[in-house]
């Protein structure tokens, strides 16, 4: 079977879509005519720009562009992860911590996976590496954004009660051990539903892609299977690191709270 | 010999607190510049002072909350950079001028602070403690945000002495109480200081500092000495 085709015409005639949210927004006045207009422009440029590096990097195989475009991706999920939180550090001390959650949660993922469930030949091969890659960046990049976000808004809204721990003898991490599971679950609830609800109410867009581009629906399946369940491990892996992180920032050498940024 | 008797006020023992020339700024502006102060076993140190004079940031020095710029703090001749914040604060506790109330029953908070080191306190144990701040044994399965400003109060000084302190720093503990829960905390206060506790009192009220009878002290101009004896005061 060969997928249908979208010229470029009819991808314009796509956009009209955009326009019915832009009319929507102005006859309600929310504002945001301009965030849709630049959204689905810069949307549009991003995926069609990525859409010729993908098969540039396909077409001229070689290790080196493959891990160049993985680390392209992995430093822009940095730097948006980290962007400056409330009550907490600046985005400079935040991204490098972000990069570092960020990337060891994508290892979590990848490698076994790579090495053992798909096993792409060669084990670099674009085809696999950079789309499922960008997943695993771009879900540990929502799990971090979400855990610097609440455990620094948290740990400032429930100062007096983390500082009454403190007085009590507890470790920093004791101190915070509340707020921590609590930014923790809310990070791993999309994922969790994700996994209860596939299938009922969304296609997932891999799959979905996948089976649209003529693969058979059987393996297409297996493929997602294997995607949501490194999905999992990327929200535990880069919730945790993401949240030693930033136990560690909210405290002194001298275990008391920072209230000062 | 009688243990009372020897931690009594005014008998010649070393201090078991020191604090030694502590400073501390916020945003460059000194709130401490030479804060100094040696507790007894068994004392009560009242600091007085207008409000915005650096009262509380001393209190929160001693606690190990707020780290000095300058100088040093003992407890028993110990220094506390040569302590393990958790330990210190575990030895000198500190009770907030409106005490958080953490989730659970009273008996829960007052079990709180031991949890964290590993020890679990047996039933008989919460009622001793409950007993020793005058707290009704039956409040003990209620939930601790129930009670009120004063009970809390009691509670929070409760789960503090559960660590086993050997000093007590309250900040303000009677400034949001009623005349009658405030009596009560008073009195509390010289019962802990005559089982031996060193007790660091701060508050604002001149009534409230002349019935803890301890040595008073005016924090001002960045420093802490001992009040001068006011012949007008009746």
């Amino acid at each position: 079977m060969h997928p249908l085709s979208i010229p470029f015409s009819r991808l314009g005639l796509a956009a009209g879509l955009v326009v019915v949210a832009m009319l929507l927004s102005r006859r309600e006045a929310l504002g945001l005519e301009r965030e849709l207009a630049v959204g689905a422009l810069r949307a549009a440029v991003q995926l069609i720009v990525i859409g010729y590096v993908l098969l540039l990097l396909i077409s001229h195989e070689h290790w080196a562009s493959v891990a160049l475009a993985l680390a392209a991706m992995l430093g822009t999920a940095a730097v948006t992860a980290a962007r400056r939180v409330e009550h907490g550090p600046s985005a400079r001390v935040l991204a490098p911590r972000a990069l570092v959650a960020i990337g060891a949660a994508a290892l979590v993922a990848l490698v076994p996976v790579f090495a053992c469930i798909v096993r792409p030949s060669p084990w670099f091969d674009a085809r696999y590496v950079v789309p499922i890659g960008g997943m695993m960046f771009s879900s540990a990049m929502n799990v971090v954004a979400q855990v610097f976000e609440r455990i620094f808004a948290q740990a400032h809204a429930e100062a007096a009660t983390v500082e009454q721990w403190l007085a009590l003898g507890a470790t920093p991490r004791q101190a915070l051990a509340s707020v921590v599971r609590a930014a923790l679950r809310a990070a791993m609830i999309p994922t969790i539903n994700g996994l209860v609800t596939v299938g009922l109410v969304a296609l997932p867009g891999m799959m979905t892609g996948q089976i649209l581009s003529g693969a058979a629906p059987e393996q297409a399946v297996r493929y997602q299977i294997v995607v949501m369940y490194q999905l999992v491990a990327v929200a535990a892996v880069a919730g945790a690191l993401s949240a030693m992180f930033a136990t560690r920032l909210l405290f002194t050498s001298r275990s008391q709270l920072r209230r000062r940024w | 010999m009688n243990p009372a008797a020897a931690m009594a006020p005014g008998t010649p023992l070393t201090p078991r607190l020191v604090a030694e020339g502590l400073a501390v700024a916020f945003d460059g502006r000194t709130v401490l510049g030479d804060a100094s102060l040696a507790v007894r076993p068994g004392a009560i140190a009242v600091l007085e002072g207008p409000s915005g004079c650096g009262k509380s940031t001393f209190l929160r020095m001693l606690a190990g909350l707020t780290e000095p710029l300058r100088g040093r703090r003992l407890l028993d001749g110990e220094d506390a950079l040569a302590m393990r914040p958790e330990v210190w604060r575990r030895r000198v506790a500190y009770v907030f001028q409106q005490p958080p109330m953490f989730d659970g029953t009273v008996a829960d908070n007052l079990r709180a602070g031991p949890k964290l080191a590993g020890r679990s306190l047996a039933k008989a144990d919460v009622e001793a403690l409950a007993r020793r701040v005058g707290l009704d044994a039956a409040l003990l399965d209620r939930a601790a945000r129930s009670l009120s400003g004063g009970e809390q109060m009691r509670v929070a000084i409760a789960r503090a002495l559960a660590n086993d302190p050997g000093v007590l720093l309250l900040d303000e503990p009677t400034a949001a109480l009623d005349p009658a829960s405030a009596a009560t905390v008073l009195g509390l206060v010289r019962d802990l200081a005559g089982e031996g506790v060193s007790v660091v009192v701060v508050t604002h009220s001149r009534e409230h500092a002349e019935a803890l009878g301890g040595t008073r002290y005016v924090v001002a101009d960045g420093r802490i000495d001992p009040r001068p004896e006011d012949p007008c005061t009746p």
